[in-house]
C-alpha cells in the first residue's frame, strides 16, 4: 500500500494535532489530545500525551475482510494538513456540553425573507443545474449591491462567479490562477483554507505577521517582502481572526506596492457588511487596481445563513477568465434555489444592514466587556464578529492548552488562534472568541468564565 | 488574428479591431504609432498615443475567436490599465497552467446556442421536470426549522447514516458513516476532492474514454499523467488486452463510470472482475463514479467496492441529482475506507468546507424513498428512452444499445457533416434540437467525431417534439 504520510502509531485514537507544523515546539508538554477525534471507534476519553503525537486511525470492524489498519492516504499537497480545528472545536463543544463561542457561525437563524425566497424558489422547482457562473439574477443582484457598495460597476456577466460558499471562491481563485512556484504573500493570522489552498496549488508561500495591539500593517516588512518577483497578494478585510480593518493608508500602500510591482489581490470582504468602527473599503475600488482584484464575499455572514454556501468573487475578465475554469471543475455550479433566495437577499434595504450593524455592536459589547471582566488582555476588533483576547493572565502554557482548559473545566469554547499562522509561536498567546450568538449565550458564556477561570 | 509571441514582461502584438474604438498596436520598443481607447477606472479616455508595454505571463490562445475578453497593457508611464478587445481579438486571460488548455465546458456552450436558437435541449443531462414532493418539502422543512448554518464539513450526522443504509441496501456492504462517507457539493466536488486529496503530480492514473469532461481537467489539476483507455461502439466492450498491457504496478488509480456517461453502458460483472483483479495485482486504487445506480434499465448495477479486496482500495462516488431531478442541489457523496476517506476530506475541507445543510435534510428524506420510488423512476425512464432510441432509428441514425443512465449515444454520419461539433452546431441552428459532440469526451477528437449524445430525461412530449422536428428536417 503506498504511504504518504511517514508516521504511523500503534495508538487506537487519532489525535487533534493543529498543523505538523506545531511539532517544532520545544515544549513537550503542549500536545495534549484536545479534541475527540473524528476517526475514532471509542466513547473513552483521550489520555494526554506529553510528547511527539501523530496520526493513526482505528480498526475498522466491518464485514469487509478488512482487520489491519492501514496509514492514511493523502497527497503531498496536503500532507502537513490536518482536520480544520473549526470541526474538531465544535465536536468539543458538544462532547463537553461546552457553549460554543469557537466556529463562526451564529445560533440564530437568517430572516425570513430570504428563507422564504429559497422556499419559493424550490416550490416553483429551480431544482436543476443552475448556469455554472451563477444565476442570471443572482449575478445581477451581485452587481448591484458592488456598486453601491464601492462605487464600481461591473458586468454581471464577465466579471462575476458564483461559487459554493467564499471558501471555493478562494480555492478558484488560488487554483485557477496560480502557479507551482508562484509567490503569494499571506497576512497571519490568516483564515485556515488560505494556507491549505496555497499549497494545493504548489504556490510559494511568504507570510508577513500582523501583531498586537492594533495588528497595523508593517509597511516596512512588506516592502522588503514584495516584489517584481510577487504574483499576488491575499488580503483579508475585515479581518479573521483580529477583527482589524485595514485603513485607506494601508489599502492605498498595498496599491501603490501592487501596481509598482504588478501584484494580483485577492480579497477576502465576507464581513464587509459587520464593519463597526470605521468604513470598509474595497480595495479594487483604489485606482488601478479593478485590474489587479479578484473581491470575493459571501452570503452566509451578512444573513446569517452559513450553511446555505452562496459566494461570489468579482474580478475583471481575464482574471474571471481562471477562477471560471477551476469553479467549473470543482464543483461546476452552486446550489439553484439557494441563489434564487440570495438574489433577494442582496436586494435588501439599508435598514436590514442597520439593523445588522446595530445588533453586532451590542453583542460585542456584552462579550467584550465581560471578558475584560474576566481577566482577559481584549484587543479592540472593529469588524467582523470575533475579538481576539490575550489569555496568558490564567497562566496556561499556550492557546491550544488553555483552549482545552476552557472547555473542559469552564465549559466556553474558544479558538487556539496558533493554527491561523505560518509560525504557531505567533499566535500562542492568543485566542479567538465570536459574538455571533445571541445575547443570553453571550452572558452565559461570560458567567461560566467569571466563575471558573482564575488567574 | 495573429499569433503573438509571449515574454513574462514585455509582448510584441497586434490586433484587429474597428480603428475608431480599438487600437492597432505595434510592438514594443519600437516606434509607438499606435492609437489607443482604453478604460480606466471605468471611464473612458481618449485615444493617446504612446507605445504599449505588454505585461502579461500567460499563454495566449491561439487562432480561436473568443468575444468580449480584456487585455491587460501597461503604459510606459508604469500604469496598468485595461483595454478591452474587439471582437475575434486575440486573448491573453490569465489562467494557471494547470487548466490552460480548457475551455467553457461543452455543456455551457451547447446550453447557451440551444437559448439562442430556441432548440429543443436533448444536451444537457438535466430534466425539464421536477423532483418529488416529498423531498422538496422535506428541504423546505430544513430551512423553516432554522438548519441553516454550517453542518458539520463530512455531513449532516442523519445523512452519512442514511447513504450507509442506502449503501448497505444497494451492496450488502456496511460502512461506518462517520468515518466512511463524506458529503461533498454534487458529485463533481467528490472528484474533484478525491483526486486532489489522493493524487499527486506524476501519478499514472488511468482512465476510460469515453468520459465525463471534469475527469480529465480534475487530474490534469492534480498534474497526473493520464492514459486513456478507449471503449468502442458498438458495445463499448473493456478492452482487456489493452487494459492489462496498461496497468501495472506504476499505475495509482483507475478512474471508472458505470453506469457510463455518454454510452449508457454499464460495466459487467465479468469486467468488473477482471479491473479487480488487475488492480489487487498492482495495488491500484479504484475512484468510481455511480451517479446512475439508479438508472440502470438491462443490467443489474454492481458496485465495485462490494467486490472480494476492493472496499479497501476503492472511491465510491454518488449524488442526488440524478436519482431524485434535483441535479441543481448538488448533493454528493464519496464512500470508501478511512484511510483513503481520510485525504479525499482534507481537499474537500479546503475547497469547500461544507454542503449547503438544508438540502442535505432534503437528501435525507430522499434516500429513505420507499423502493417503489426506485421502481417507478425506473419505469418512467425506459419509457422515455423507448421513445427517443426508436425516434432517432426512424429519423436515420445508427443508434448505440443504452442499458443504463439517461443517455444514448448515435452515430450521425448518414447525414454527411464532416463531424459531431459541425453536426451539433447545424442540428441546433437548423433544426432545433441541442445534442452534445461527443468528441470532447475523448483525449483524442477523432475517436469521437462519428458520435453525438442525445438525453431523455425530458418529459414524453418534449422527447416526441424533438424527434418530430428531426424527422421533418433532417434528411440524409
Amino acid at each position: 500500500m503506498r504511504v504518504y504520510n511517514t508516521t504511523c502509531c500503534t495508538h487506537s485514537l487519532f489525535r487533534f494535532m493543529p498543523s505538523s507544523k506545531l511539532l517544532g515546539y520545544s515544549n513537550s508538554n503542549n500536545f495534549h489530545s484536545v479534541i475527540s477525534p473524528s476517526f475514532s471507534k471509542t466513547k473513552t476519553k483521550t489520555p494526554k500525551f506529553s510528547s511527539f503525537i501523530s496520526a493513526t486511525m482505528s480498526t475498522v470492524s466491518t464485514d469487509k475482510n478488512q482487520t489491519h489498519t492501514h496509514p492514511l492516504q493523502v497527497a503531498k499537497r496536503l500532507e502537513k494538513f490536518k482536520t480544520t480545528i473549526f470541526t474538531q472545536m465544535s465536536m468539543l463543544a458538544i462532547k463537553h456540553g461546552a457553549i460554543n463561542l469557537g466556529q463562526g457561525f451564529p445560533n440564530f437563524d437568517g430572516p425570513d425573507f430570504v428563507k422564504e425566497a429559497a422556499i419559493q424558489a424550490i416550490r416553483d422547482g429551480n431544482n436543476q443545474y443552475a448556469r455554472g457562473y451563477g444565476v442570471p439574477d443572482l449575478n445581477i443582484a451581485i452587481a448591484e449591491r458592488f456598486k453601491k457598495d464601492t462605487g464600481l460597476v461591473v458586468d454581471p456577466e464577465k466579471e462575476i462567479t458564483v461559487t459554493s460558499g467564499c471558501t471555493e471562491a478562494i480555492a478558484a481563485t488560488v487554483l485557477g490562477l496560480i502557479n507551482p512556484g508562484d509567490e503569494v504573500i499571506v497576512f497571519a493570522p490568516f483564515y485556515d483554507s488560505y494556507e491549505a489552498t496555497l499549497s494545493m496549488s504548489g504556490a510559494n508561500v511568504k507570510g508577513i505577521t500582523l501583531r498586537p495591539p492594533d495588528f497595523a500593517l508593517p509597511i516596512q516588512e512588506l516592502k522588503s517582502t514584495i516584489s517584481k518577483n510577487t504574483r499576488a497578494i491575499l488580503l483579508n478585510t475585515p479581518h479573521n481572526p483580529t477583527g482589524k480593518m485595514f485603513t485607506r493608508e494601508e489599502l492605498n500602500t498595498i496599491a501603490s506596492l501592487c501596481i509598482e510591482n504588478d501584484v494580483l489581490v485577492f480579497s477576502d470582504e465576507v464581513y464587509d457588511k459587520l464593519a463597526f468602527d470605521m468604513e470598509h473599503i474595497s480595495i479594487a475600488s483604489l485606482p488601478g487596481m479593478f485590474e489587479r482584484t479578484v473581491t470575493m464575499n459571501s452570503l452566509g455572514k451578512t444573513f446569517s445563513l452559513t450553511g446555505w454556501k452562496i459566494g461570489w468573487a468579482i474580478a475583471p475578465p481575464h482574471l474571471t477568465w481562471g477562477v471560471r475554469q477551476a469553479h467549473a471543475f470543482l464543483t461546476f455550479a452552486t446550489s439553484n434555489p439557494m441563489q434564487w433566495a440570495a438574489a433577494v437577499a442582496l436586494r435588501a434595504p439599508d435598514s436590514y444592514y442597520t439593523e445588522l450593524k446595530r445588533d453586532y455592536i451590542e453583542k460585542r459589547a456584552i462579550l467584550v466587556e465581560g471578558l475584560k471582566a474576566v481577566g482577559f488582555k481584549v484587543f479592540p476588533s472593529t469588524g467582523t464578529y470575533f475579538v481576539v483576547v490575550d489569555h496568558t493572565p490564567f497562566g496556561h502554557e499556550n492557546d491550544v492548552a488553555f483552549c482545552e482548559y476552557l472547555v473542559k473545566e469552564v465549559g466556553v469554547v474558544a479558538i487556539p488562534t496558533s493554527v491561523f499562522y505560518l509560525n504557531p509561536e505567533d499566535g500562542k498567546n492568543l485566542v479567538r472568541f465570536t459574538f455571533c450568538k445571541d445575547e443570553g449565550t453571550l452572558r452565559a458564556a461570560v458567567e461560566r468564565m467569571k466563575e471558573k477561570l482564575r488567574k | 488574428m495573429r499569433r503573438v509571441e509571449q515574454h513574462k514582461w514585455d509582448c510584441k502584438f497586434f490586433m484587429f479591431g474597428n480603428w475608431n474604438e480599438w487600437y492597432l498596436a505595434q510592438g514594443y520598443g519600437g516606434n509607438a504609432t499606435s492609437f489607443v481607447q482604453v478604460r480606466q477606472q471605468r471611464q473612458w479616455q481618449p485615444p493617446q498615443r504612446g507605445w504599449l508595454k505588454c505585461n502579461v505571463d500567460a499563454d495566449f490562445h491561439n487562432g480561436e475567436t473568443i468575444t468580449s475578453r480584456g487585455l491587460c497593457i501597461r503604459y510606459d508611464t508604469g500604469q496598468l490599465i485595461y483595454a478591452r478587445g474587439f471582437s475575434s481579438l486575440l486573448l491573453c486571460n490569465l489562467v494557471a497552467k494547470r487548466l490552460e488548455k480548457f475551455r467553457p465546458t461543452i455543456f455551457t456552450q451547447m446550453s447557451m446556442l440551444a437559448i439562442k436558437h430556441e432548440a429543443i435541449s436533448l444536451g444537457q443531462g438535466c430534466p425539464n421536470f421536477d423532483g418529488p414532493e416529498f423531498v422538496k418539502e422535506a428541504a423546505i422543512q430544513a430551512i423553516r426549522d432554522g438548519k441553516n448554518q454550517y453542518p458539520r464539513g463530512y455531513g449532516v450526522p442523519d445523512l452519512n447514516v442514511a447513504i450507509a443504509e442506502r449503501f448497505k441496501k444497494d451492496t450488502g456492504l456496511i460502512v461506518d458513516p462517520d468515518n466512511e462517507v463524506t458529503v461533498t457539493t454534487g458529485c463533481t466536488e467528490a472528484i474533484a476532492a478525491t483526486v486532489l486529496g489522493l493524487i499527486n503530480p506524476g501519478d499514472e492514473v488511468i482512465l476510460f474514454a469515453p468520459f465525463y469532461d471534469s475527469y480529465n481537467a480534475t487530474l490534469s489539476m492534480a498534474g497526473a499523467n493520464i492514459k486513456s483507455i478507449t471503449l468502442c461502439p458498438p458495445d463499448f466492450a473493456v478492452p482487456i488486452e489493452e487494459l492489462k498491457s496498461n496497468i501495472s504496478k506504476n499505475t495509482r488509480a483507475i478512474l471508472i463510470n458505470t453506469p457510463h456517461n455518454p454510452t449508457g453502458k454499464i460495466f459487467t460483472r465479468e469486467e468488473l472482475n477482471t479491473i479487480a483483479s488487475l488492480c489487487i495485482e498492482n495495488d491500484v486504487l479504484v475512484f468510481t463514479d455511480e451517479v446512475y445506480d439508479k438508472l440502470a434499465f438491462d443490467m443489474e448495477h454492481i458496485s465495485i467496492a462490494s467486490l472480494p479486496g476492493m472496499f479497501e482500495r476503492t472511491v465510491t462516488m454518488n449524488s442526488l441529482g440524478k436519482s431524485f431531478s434535483l441535479t441543481g442541489w448538488k448533493v454528493g457523496w464519496a464512500i470508501a475506507p478511512p484511510h483513503l476517506t481520510w485525504g479525499l476530506r482534507l481537499a474537500h475541507t479546503f475547497i469547500n468546507f461544507s454542503t449547503a445543510n438544508p438540502l442535505q435534510c432534503g437528501a435525507v428524506a430522499a434516500l429513505r424513498a420507499p423502493d417503489s420510488y426506485f421502481v417507478e423512476l425506473k419505469k418512467d425512464y425506459i419509457a422515455k428512452r423507448a421513445i427517443l432510441v426508436e425516434g432517432l432509428k426512424s429519423v436515420g441514425f445508427k443508434v448505440f444499445p443504452s442499458n443504463g443512465t439517461f443517455f444514448v449515444l448515435a452515430d450521425h454520419t448518414p447525414f454527411g457533416m464532416e463531424n459531431d461539433v459541425v453536426f451539433c452546431k447545424y442540428l441546433t441552428k437548423e433544426i432545433g434540437v441541442a445534442a452534445i459532440p461527443s468528441s470532447v469526451f475523448y483525449f483524442n477528437p477523432e475517436e469521437g467525431k462519428n458520435l453525438v449524445r442525445f438525453a431523455f430525461c425530458k418529459d414524453e412530449e418534449t422527447i416526441k417534439a424533438a424527434i418530430e422536428r428531426m424527422k421533418k428536417k433532417l434528411k440524409k
